[in-house]
């Protein structure tokens, strides 16, 4: 490989960045590194604060690079890491006969152009690769003093933060009375800049994930026909209620800590003894991306897990500014392969993190889950027993169809019976699916609508989300 | 949830919705758990446990009109293998027009295989996609009703049994192998059908089209569609038929149009004929004669300088204006006899060069081995490569990796890949891409493997067409 560390020294846009990039080039942050030499190519999965890892690529040639992060630093600091450990570890490194397809569309659209030196970026200057490893080095000295001090200084701010985001559920137990006394039909009509105000007062008080919920009401109001807001308004409003019930019951539970104010690091929820680790074979039912008012992108995969007898689903979310335009998904729908998932703790587990990835598997049919064909909506109703201040629910629907109604809006039916429920669908739905029976469906289940993720049928496994 | 909650929710609900207190309307198992605090949070209580009835109690009700579509037929080919989908998917999303994807999904069915509905659907009006997905088109079309496809051979009484799309591909069978019996059913039940239909039908008579045809194409020139009967003279002068006889004043568009053809003399020993297009003085002029050519019959034409077919063909000089050249290719493909568009044919693939590219505007009209000629001569002079995407009704996936190395094709291909001339460069996606319908699975590998090397990123979007063909084998 055609690395030394003073290329990587000259790359670096500043000492930061080095530094950065040498935390992260423990193997144990790498799931995934691989190299075709035929191709001058490394390749990796770093797995960061998000719960998809990120896909870094580097040309060992003309070290082009290209990485999946939002980091406005080129090359940011994943890049860097993979280039290092190809310079100082290069047996950690897996050979592969074929490159995988995000690699390319990478090398798809890229331009080669022919190898320059690196030109010292805008304060690059006195950047080394030795001090950013001394610093790895002094934090392992850190006195037990300091470490006594920072902790207290930890315990006083998650204080503060408790009696702040009380305060803030107190604001917004007067904010929901007051909707009431005023009126829902002016709620929804107003919703966006009521919503707004509200929100913005819980960020200024500490509950920052209550009011990136409150801030989507609005959108899932809009969502629905009109005749169904009030309802729909109730539903949300009320879902809140219970939600700030809950916390002031136990506001150390994480679960509701997590809906409420901010949520656990990767390596808080991976060390939780508390936390579900699974180890399974997973397929990648469909995405959802959502662009959110608070300018983030929230990137939820759902994953099914195709070793358990019942549906079991998985959450893979992932937070990105929209600033930081489309990534690159980690995961395509479709994709199977066995993996270790660590589960955010909850009455409902679903949010997950991929602890370790194995290799990937080809696809099959789904297992035949047994159908609770009395009631599709069943894992819902004992999802919201546990925890009813959830709002999407996934569900695994029997054989059923698609069918239109006068509106020419889609509903889906049970085959077994067409006379019991049907669920309306959120979104236009492909003509073609109309004229295709449905072995099983998975979809997300809002209350009011579905959305659907994948579902099998005598064509095979259909793409849906 | 019982009725008593249900009315109660109902009236807290309207309640709520204007604004003001609902905790007199609560049933009353509800009003024991919010009461005991104070009006606001007894109200936040109430608003609680209606949000949960409404979430888990209350389920829509299937409405009454729910309407299903019949279930898509499965087709007569397996589905393409599910772990070749994403390389169909690329080259799908990279044929960028109708043309282009239907190419695609010819390869495939070349190949013994047929597409995910999901994948991609022919159209209603789909009239170029291979046989095989005749069900799906008429199921695209098909209005909610009884009909069923039938597998048995068409007949005038089950007509009304067979959809559009089954229909014409079951009498483009039958006008294959018994075409008296096809005319036949076309003649009966294709005066009732409506004049697209009619159109469509008689077009299938280019199948083994023969002098037995001649009295039915005849009686179609009183048809109440002016479509219907320029596509019977067609017919009829491909069978040598000549047209309407015109009076030869200069109001007859085939006087009108040999007006604009110049008749000359070469050779200084055998003084022969020459037909060449007159220069023209304005546009207008221009405009007019492509009109006529693409009016007027070959036949007719010929016959109005009193030589035949053949003769005029060979007698005309090619190379003098390329766009009359095209027009002169297109009306034999439209309107010459068999006889004529071989012959048209052999004489330009004999001259080479650009004369040779007419020919494509005669493919429709070639047998396969034709086709393949002139292909070969294309890719071997490499001269006018970029013509190929231009042929139509070619077949796919036979061209040999032999063919490619033959000529200058590969050694162009290296040059431009590894150039930095973006213009070059889209011709050669273009080219790939039509490379990517044409050639075998083997060819199409070593071909991947060859523009890769010749620095073409091995993920290239322009490959993807070859990369699908490459593991499309049979089944």
């Amino acid at each position: 490989m055609e690395f030394d560390l003073k290329t990587i020294e000259a790359l670096a846009p500043d000492q930061a960045s080095l530094s950065a990039a040498s935390k992260l080039t423990r193997q144990s942050n790498w799931p995934r590194l691989e190299k075709n030499e035929e191709l001058a190519l490394i390749w990796g999965e770093c797995q960061g604060s998000g719960s998809n890892p990120y896909r870094v690529v580097v040309d060992t040639g003309d070290h082009g690079y290209k990485c999946t992060c939002p980091s406005r630093k080129f090359p940011c600091k994943h890049t860097l890491a993979l280039m290092w450990i190809a310079t100082t570890a290069p047996a950690s490194f897996t050979a592969a006969g074929s490159t995988p397809e995000w690699v390319n569309d990478w090398l798809g659209r890229r331009r080669k152009t022919t190898s320059q030196p690196a030109a010292p970026a805008p304060g690059a200057a006195g950047k080394s690769i030795g001090e950013a490893s001394r610093d790895d080095e002094s934090a392992v000295v850190e006195d037990a003093a300091a470490i006594e001090r920072r902790e207290a200084a930890q315990r006083k701010r998650a204080e503060d933060t408790r009696s702040s985001v009380s305060a803030a559920l107190d604001e917004l137990d007067q904010w929901i009375s007051d909707q009431l006394r005023l009126g829902l039909a002016g709620f929804v009509d107003n919703s966006s800049d009521r919503c707004r105000r509200i929100a913005a007062r819980l960020v200024d008080m500490k509950a920052t994930a209550l009011a990136g919920r409150i801030d989507e009401i609005p959108s899932r109001l809009m969502g629905l026909r009109s005749e169904e807001r009030p309802d729909a308004a109730i539903r949300e409003l009320g879902k809140l209620v219970l939600l700030a019930k809950a916390w002031r019951s136990t506001p150390d539970d994480a679960e509701l800590k997590r809906l409420v104010s901010t949520s656990e690091s990767r390596e808080q929820v991976i060390a939780n003894p508390d936390a579900i680790q699974v180890e399974s074979l997973w397929e990648v039912l469909g995405e959802k991306i959502e662009t959110r008012r608070d300018g983030l992108v929230s990137h939820s995969t759902w994953l099914l897990d195709l070793n358990s007898a019942a549906p079991q689903f998985a959450l893979l979310l992932d937070y990105f500014p929209a600033s930081a335009g489309r990534r690159s998904n980690a995961f395509t729908p479709g994709d199977r392969f066995d993996a270790r998932l660590v589960f955010y703790p909850a009455r409902q587990p679903l949010r997950a993190l991929v602890v370790e990835r194995k290799g990937d598997v080809s696809s099959r049919e789904w297992p035949d889950f047994g159908f609770d064909k009395a009631d599709p909506l069943a894992a819902h109703v004992a999802h919201q027993d546990t925890a009813p201040w959830l709002t999407d629910c996934p569900v695994m629907l029997p054989p059923g169809a698609i069918l239109l109604d006068d509106r020419g809006e889609a509903w889906w039916q049970s085959t077994d019976n067409p006379h019991g429920i049907a669920l309306p669908i959120a979104d236009t739905v492909n003509p073609t699916l109309l004229g295709l029976d449905l072995a099983a469906t998975a979809a997300l289940w809002s209350g009011s609508r579905l959305h659907l993720l994948a579902a099998q049928s005598g064509f095979g496994r259909l793409d849906l989300s | 949830m019982n009725e008593i909650e249900q009315t109660g929710l109902a009236t807290m609900r309207d309640c709520w919705i204007t604004g003001g207190t609902s905790f007199e309307l609560a049933p009353a198992a509800w009003k024991d758990i919010a009461a005991g605090a104070n009006p606001d949070e007894r109200e936040r209580r109430l608003l609680a446990i209606a949000a949960q009835a409404l979430e888990i109690a209350l389920r829509p009700a299937a409405p009454k009109t729910l309407k299903r579509r019949p279930p898509l037929p499965e087709l007569a080919l397996p589905m393409l293998p599910e772990r070749l989908r994403p390389l169909l998917r690329a080259a799908l999303k990279h044929a960028a027009d109708a043309r282009s994807k239907s190419r695609v999904v010819a390869l495939v069915a070349s190949r013994g295989f047929v597409l995910h509905p999901m994948d991609w659907m022919p159209a209603a009006s789909d009239q170029t996609s291979p046989d095989v997905y005749a069900p799906w088109i008429d199921w695209q079309a098909g209005v909610d009703g009884e009909k069923h496809t039938s597998r048995e051979q068409l007949t005038a009484q089950n007509w009304d049994e067979f959809y559009p799309a089954a229909r014409r591909t079951a009498l483009a069978d039958m006008r294959r192998t018994a075409p008296a019996l096809a005319r036949q059913l076309i003649e009966t039940k294709g005066a009732s059908e409506p004049a697209e239909v009619r159109l469509a039908l008689i077009a299938l008579m280019h199948f083994a089209l023969g002098p037995d045809d001649v009295p039915f194409l005849k009686s179609l020139s009183a048809d109440r569609s002016g479509k219907v009967r320029e596509l019977a003279g067609r017919l009829l002068a491909r069978l040598g038929q000549h047209g309407k006889p015109g009076d030869g004043g200069p109001e007859d568009p085939i006087s009108e149009l040999a007006a604009f053809i110049t008749e000359g003399k070469s050779g200084f020993i055998r003084r022969r004929t020459t037909y060449a297009p007159t220069k023209l003085k304005s546009p207008a002029q221009e405009r007019r004669r492509a009109e006529l050519f693409e009016t007027c019959n070959l036949v007719d034409l010929a016959d109005r300088f009193g030589v035949s077919e053949s003769d005029f063909i060979g007698a005309w000089q090619f190379g003098a204006d390329n766009n009359v050249d095209i027009l002169v290719a297109r009306m034999v493909a439209a309107s010459g006899s068999d006889a004529a568009v071989t012959h048209m044919a052999d004489t330009l693939v004999a001259e080479g060069g650009k004369p040779a590219l007419f020919v494509l505007h005669l493919m429709p009209r070639l047998d396969s081995r034709r086709q393949r000629v002139l292909i070969r001569l294309i890719l071997k002079d490499t001269q006018y490569l970029g013509a190929l995407s231009l042929a139509e009704g070619v077949e796919a996936g036979w061209l040999d990796w032999a063919d490619l190395t033959n000529g200058k094709t590969l050694p162009a291909l290296r040059t431009a890949v590894a150039g930095n001339d973006d213009a070059v460069k889209r011709g050669v996606d273009q080219l790939l891409e039509t490379l990517g319908f044409l050639a075998t699975a083997e060819a199409a590998e070593k071909l991947i493997g060859d523009v890769v090397a010749a620095g073409m990123a091995p993920a290239a979007p322009s490959l993807a067409l070859l990369r699908l063909n490459a593991c499309l084998t049979r089944p």
